[in-house]
């Protein structure tokens, strides 16, 4: 026999799991520092990569007056501070992701709460289910 | 008044109905309007201005993830760009690869404002976009409209400038590059526009987010009367040749668009009819959930009494 709370409830949390709880679902699936890490360091990639097609197009553009003075100028201080500034730039985007993954993994935890519930009411139903 | 409201309730009905063929026809106009768009402004690869192509593709698209659609079209403006010349393309590539780095990894449902902004500058309505923005998404989509203003300039300042670009000398790949990207730094247009629409976009943000009768309908208008305002100035500061005509016009029917997307789309709930499939020990269940809507009955009123017994 079909049980018809059973099927209202399985049918809510499909419907949750397919929708807008997909990736709440992902993302609870991780402790919070590892999904916070990773994601992270996912960003921390993503801006030397971005630091470096900036650094590359700074380049191109200033390309003969940059030829011209490479011998005049100190490399080094000019190394110096292209780091400096690939430190800066990658530590201000790493913060501001770290803040952005932390409210979306507490945003994810509660969202998930209702669904564990869910769960929690699902099992005891087939609990008694099965004794019967 | 309950005549639009009943439209707006069958509208519901149909669109909760038959949601599962709407979506993709809905995407597929979207796309087959954005790849003729691009055809039609840049055009310079003829394989891609194929309408067969287009159509092709654009059937794709509406059963793709709709931020494909702006893979898609950011290739074909790409390949456009790469028959003028391959600095274009490459300052254009390094464009979409610095946002796509930096900015979609944490938004990537804002793509489709970055779609719909030049859309919207080719039918002189872009005035519609900071504030439609402002109304559903937050503040931190200044990043995605900004970069559909820097979009649209770039592919125009190409447009302009694509005879002089083509005859140039093609060895000289370093002055070509630093021709597009003077273009781009030095467009004082580019920069107000930037500035008014992400002033406008805060702006209705804000005063959406007041609790207030009709806040919705103020926050429209105060984000029009302060774009307006920022584009005349920066009209008389920059000298930037924005047609006053044009803005005050544009921004009429952009209001009106609004309060027409307001009506129908932002304040109703399309909740869908869901088709989820799951199992447990003893059935497989295929299950169609039609939520319930609650329809709007028509009040009656008694406004005059014509006959006393």
């Amino acid at each position: 026999m079909l049980n018809e709370e059973k099927v209202k409830l399985m049918t809510k949390m499909a419907a949750y799991e397919d929708k807008e709880g997909k990736k709440f679902l992902t993302i609870g699936s991780f402790f919070r520092g590892d999904y916070i890490s990773f994601q992270v360091i996912k960003s921390l990639i993503a801006a030397t990569l971005a630091y470096a097609i900036l650094f590359g197009m700074y380049i191109f553009y200033d390309f003969e007056v940059f030829m011209q003075d490479i011998y005049k100028m100190d490399l080094l201080e000019f190394g110096k501070k292209v780091l400096l500034y690939y430190f800066i730039f990658v530590v201000f985007y790493g913060l501001l992701s770290y803040v952005i993954y932390s409210i979306r993994y507490s945003k994810a935890k509660k969202s998930l709460k209702k669904y564990f519930f869910r769960l929690k009411q699902l099992s005891s139903m087939q609990d008694i289910e099965s004794r019967k | 008044m309950s005549t639009l409201l009943e439209i707006r309730e069958t509208m519901k009905q149909i669109y909760t109905k038959y949601e599962i063929y709407i979506t993709p026809v809905l995407k597929f106009i979207l796309s087959l309007f954005t790849l003729l768009l691009i055809n039609l402004n840049l055009g310079y690869m003829s394989k891609l201005n194929s309408l067969l192509l287009v159509l092709v593709i654009s059937l794709a698209c509406s059963f793709l993830p709709i931020n494909l659609i702006i893979v898609i079209s950011a290739g074909f403006v790409l390949g456009h760009l790469y028959a003028v010349s391959l600095e274009c393309a490459m300052v254009a590539f390094a464009l979409f690869t610095l946002l796509f780095l930096l900015y979609f990894r944490f938004s990537p449902k804002d793509t489709l404002v970055i779609l719909l902004l030049p859309l919207c500058f080719l039918l002189r309505i872009p005035y519609v976009i900071p504030i439609a923005v402002g109304l559903v998404a937050s503040p931190a989509s200044v990043v995605s409209v900004s970069f559909g203003i820097v979009v649209y300039y770039l592919i125009a300042y190409i447009k302009q400038n694509a005879t002089a670009l083509s005859s140039m000398d093609a060895d000289n790949v370093v002055a070509k590059v630093k021709f597009i990207v003077d273009g781009m730094l030095n467009n004082k247009e580019m920069l107000v526009v930037v500035i008014a629409f992400s002033a406008a976009l805060v702006c209705t943000y804000l005063i959406k987010r007041i609790s207030m009768n009709y806040s919705w309908i103020i926050a429209m208008s105060s984000g029009t009367v302060l774009n307006i305002i920022f584009l005349l100035t920066g009209d008389l500061m920059f000298d930037t040749n924005i047609s006053i005509f044009g803005l005050i016009f544009g921004s009429f029917v952009s209001i009106a668009l609004l309060m027409v997307l307001q009506f129908f789309v932002f304040n109703v709930d399309y909740s869908r009819t869901e088709y989820v499939q799951f199992e447990d020990d003893e059935y497989f269940y295929y299950v169609k959930a039609v939520p319930k809507n609650t329809v709007a009955k028509t009040e009656k009123t008694v406004k005059k009494i014509t006959s006393v017994i």
